[in-house]
C-alpha cells in the first residue's frame, strides 16, 4: 500500500464527498483520515489515502477529476511518505494561547503576526477570522490559536504584538486558552 | 479548535462587559499567634500575614496577564480578632488594628478583613474590647474592615449587642465627619456571617478554617445585563423562565472564570482553594451596575413595584448556575444592593423610586441587606438599632445571612449627596422615617429567642 494526500478546492455543493470518495472506493483505495472546511461558500478538503500498488497518483488524479469535471472542482493528488515535521516529532512542552486580533482588517496583519509569531518559535495551530465590516469591532475579529513553547518569552512576544497592535489600530490580546475553555464548556 | 463564537464571547464578557474577579482573598488563620504579651502577638501576626501572602499581588499580577481578566482587589481576611486577641484591652486592640493596616500597606492590597467579633448569643471580655475599639481603629487606619455578627439562626438577636453597635456606628461616622462618616462605611453588623466571604468589608477568616486558604469573589453585572438585553432583542418567546435560564447559564460561566483564576493562585501560592464567591457585586460604574440589570428586565427601575420579584428570581438564578458550575460555591453568593457602590441603585434612591423601606422588603431577597446605605446625621444611635434589628431579624427567620453597613452621614440630611470614594463610592442620603426619635423598644435589651426554625435537630 502507498500513501496519498488529495486536496479538493472548490464551491460546495451536494456530491462532493460522494463523487470523490466513490472514485476511491472503486480504484480499491481507502480514505484513511480526513478533514473538511467551508469557508463562506468554498468547500476545502484534505483526504490522507491508502492505495493500492498497482495505483500511482496520476492516474487516480486524473479518474477524480474526469468524475468531477462538471463540479468545478480543483483536485489534486500528491503521493504522501509519512515523515512527520521536526516540530511534531520533538515537540517542545507547550502552553496553548488564543491571541484575537480586534478591529477592522488591515493589509498585512496576518502577515506581521505570524511573523513575530515564527520569530518568537511559536506554532500557529488554527487561524480563524470574522469580517463582517460595520462599526461593532466585535463583528470584525481575527483569532490565532497557537502552541507556546516554554522557552519562549512571553513579555518580549506580548510586546512585538503590542507594537504591530498599535501601529494597525487594533486591539491585540494573548490569553491562555484555558480561560476559554472553562468559560465556554461548562459540561466537560 | 474552540468554536470562534465563543471565543467572542468570552472576549466580549472581559472587553465590554466588565467581566472581573472583584477578589482574590487570602484568608489567614491567626490562632496559632495568641499570645499574652501585645508586642509579641502584634508581631507575630505582623510575621504571619505578610510572609503568607507576600507573593499574592504578583501572583494575581502574573495570572491577569496569563489570563487577560483582571483581578480588581487583592484582599486578606483574618481569623476574628475578638477571638485571637481576647486578652488585650481596647487601647491595645486599635494597636492590633495598626498592626493590621501596617501589614495591608506592606502587602500593597486594598482591604484587610476580620477586625471582627461574633457575639450572637453573649459578648466575652475580648469582643468587647474589640467593639469598643472599632470607631478609632477604623478611623486611624485605613484598609481595616470590621464586622460583627449580633444574630444568627441557632441563636436568636443579642440585642445588648445590637444596642450597642447603633452607638459604635454613630461614634465611628462622627470620628470620620470630614469625610461623610467613612468608618462606617468599613463596618458591617451581621446576622449569619459565613465563615468564607471573600468581600469586604465582612470578610473574615471562620474559626473552623485552614491556617490559609485563597478564595475568590467574583462579579459581573455587566455580563448579566449584556446577556439579558442580547436575549430579549434577540428571542422571539422570551418570558421569565427563559430569563432566569440566561442568568444561570451566565452565572455559572463567571463562576468557572473565577474558579480557574483562584486555583491557580492558590496552586502558585501553594496554598488550598477555598470557595468561590459568586456575587453580582456592582462598582460606581456604568455597566458595573446590578440595578441596570433591573432596568434590562423591563422594570422602570430598581426601587419600582416587581423589583423585589425580581431580585428573587435574579438571586435564585444566579446561585443555581453557580452551584453547577462549582462545588465550592460559599460566601454570600447571590445578587448585592449596595446604595453607594452601586450608580443605578444610588440614582433611584436620590430620585424617590428606591426608599429606605422598600430597600428593606428587598433585602429579604438578596443576598446581603443594608449596604452602604447613608443616612441623615441626626439619626440617633437606638434608631440605628432599631433598623439593624429589624434587618437581622429577616435573616434569623429566613435562614439567611443579613448584614447592615449604615452610614449616619455627620451634619447631613436626607436628600443630600455623600462621597467616599474609590469602590465605596457615593449617593443620597436616604430618609428614616422617625429617624432622629428615640427607641423604647430597642432600649428594653436582652435576647429576641431564637425562632422555631433553629430547632431541627
Amino acid at each position: 500500500m502507498n500513501k496519498v494526500l488529495i486536496s479538493v478546492l472548490g464551491n460546495d455543493q451536494p456530491g462532493i464527498l460522494a463523487t470523490v470518495a466513490t472514485v476511491i472506493n472503486q480504484r480499491q483505495g481507502n480514505i484513511e483520515n480526513l478533514s473538511q472546511t467551508l469557508l463562506h461558500t468554498v468547500f476545502g478538503a484534505l483526504l490522507l489515502v491508502d492505495i493500492p500498488e498497482q495505483e500511482t497518483p496520476e492516474s487516480l488524479q486524473q479518474a477524480l477529476q474526469e468524475a468531477s469535471a462538471s463540479m468545478g472542482l480543483n483536485i489534486t493528488v500528491h503521493p504522501w511518505h509519512e515523515q512527520i515535521a521536526d516540530w511534531h516529532q520533538n515537540k517542545p512542552e507547550i502552553q496553548p494561547y488564543i491571541i484575537s486580533a480586534i478591529g477592522p482588517d488591515r493589509q498585512g496583519l496576518v502577515a506581521e503576526v505570524a511573523s513575530q509569531l515564527f520569530k518568537h518559535g511559536v506554532n500557529i495551530s488554527n487561524l480563524q477570522a470574522i469580517f463582517k465590516g460595520g462599526k461593532n469591532p466585535m463583528e470584525n475579529v481575527m483569532v490565532f490559536e497557537i502552541d507556546v513553547p516554554r522557552a519562549t518569552n512571553m513579555d518580549e512576544l506580548r510586546e512585538a504584538l503590542a507594537e504591530i497592535a498599535n501601529r494597525l489600530d487594533l486591539e491585540i490580546s494573548v490569553q491562555h486558552r484555558k480561560i476559554f475553555e472553562s468559560v465556554s464548556t461548562i459540561l466537560t | 479548535m474552540l468554536n470562534v463564537k465563543d471565543i467572542i464571547s468570552t472576549l466580549q464578557m472581559v472587553r465590554e462587559e466588565n467581566l472581573d474577579l472583584r477578589t482574590v482573598t487570602v484568608g489567614i488563620n491567626l490562632t496559632d499567634c495568641v499570645s499574652d504579651d501585645i508586642n509579641t502577638f502584634k508581631r507575630k501576626i505582623y510575621d504571619k500575614i505578610t510572609r503568607t501572602a507576600g507573593q499574592l499581588v504578583a501572583t494575581c499580577n502574573r495570572i491577569e496577564r496569563r489570563y487577560g481578566i483582571e483581578v480588581a482587589n487583592k484582599r486578606i481576611s483574618v481569623s476574628p480578632i475578638g477571638v485571637v486577641a481576647a486578652p488585650f484591652n481596647t487601647e491595645q486592640m486599635v494597636e492590633i488594628a495598626l498592626t493590621l493596616d501596617k501589614a495591608a500597606n506592606e502587602l500593597g492590597i486594598d482591604f484587610i478583613g476580620g477586625f471582627s467579633a461574633l457575639v450572637e448569643k453573649g459578648m466575652s471580655s475580648g469582643d468587647r474590647a474589640l467593639i469598643d475599639a472599632i470607631p478609632q481603629a477604623l478611623t486611624e487606619s485605613r484598609r481595616v474592615c470590621s464586622s460583627v455578627n449580633v444574630a444568627s439562626t441557632r441563636a436568636g438577636l443579642n440585642m445588648d449587642a445590637i444596642i450597642r453597635m447603633g452607638q459604635v456606628i454613630k461614634e465611628a461616622a462622627d470620628l470620620t465627619a470630614d469625610a461623610d462618616g467613612l468608618a462606617a462605611a468599613k463596618l458591617v453588623v451581621f446576622a449569619n456571617i459565613p465563615q468564607d466571604v471573600p468581600f469586604m468589608a465582612g470578610a473574615y477568616l471562620g474559626i473552623g478554617e485552614a491556617d490559609a486558604v485563597v478564595s475568590v469573589g467574583v462579579s459581573g453585572p455587566g455580563v448579566v445585563k449584556a446577556a439579558l438585553e442580547r436575549a430579549i432583542a434577540e428571542e422571539e418567546h422570551m418570558d421569565l423562565s427563559r430569563a432566569a435560564d440566561v442568568i444561570k447559564q451566565t452565572a455559572a460561566r463567571l463562576t468557572r472564570a473565577g474558579e480557574l483564576v483562584g486555583r491557580e493562585v492558590a496552586n502558585i501560592l501553594q496554598l488550598p482553594f477555598g470557595i468561590v464567591d459568586l456575587s453580582l457585586a456592582p462598582t460606581p460604574n456604568r455597566n458595573d451596575s446590578v440595578g441596570e440589570i433591573f432596568e434590562a428586565i423591563g422594570l422602570q427601575a430598581i426601587g419600582s413595584p416587581g423589583s423585589t420579584a425580581f431580585l428573587a428570581m435574579l438571586n435564585d438564578a444566579v446561585k443555581k448556575g453557580g452551584a453547577f458550575a462549582s462545588s465550592h460555591v460559599g460566601g454570600l453568593s447571590g445578587a448585592f444592593i449596595p446604595v453607594c457602590e452601586d450608580l443605578t441603585i444610588a440614582e433611584s434612591a436620590a430620585n424617590g423610586t428606591l426608599s429606605l423601606e422598600k430597600l428593606e422588603a428587598m433585602t429579604a431577597v438578596c443576598s446581603v441587606g443594608l449596604d452602604m446605605v447613608a443616612l441623615p446625621g441626626d439619626t440617633s444611635a437606638e434608631m440605628l438599632s432599631a433598623i439593624i434589628a429589624d434587618e437581622m431579624a429577616i435573616g434569623v427567620i429566613n435562614k439567611k445571612t443579613t448584614a447592615a453597613r449604615l452610614i449616619p452621614a455627620p451634619g447631613k440630611k436626607a436628600g443630600d449627596h455623600v462621597v467616599f470614594g474609590g469602590l465605596l463610592g457615593e449617593g443620597p442620603v436616604m430618609a428614616v422615617n422617625m429617624g432622629n426619635q428615640e427607641n423604647r423598644f430597642v432600649r428594653l435589651g436582652g435576647r429576641i429567642p431564637a425562632p422555631i426554625q433553629s430547632l431541627v435537630n
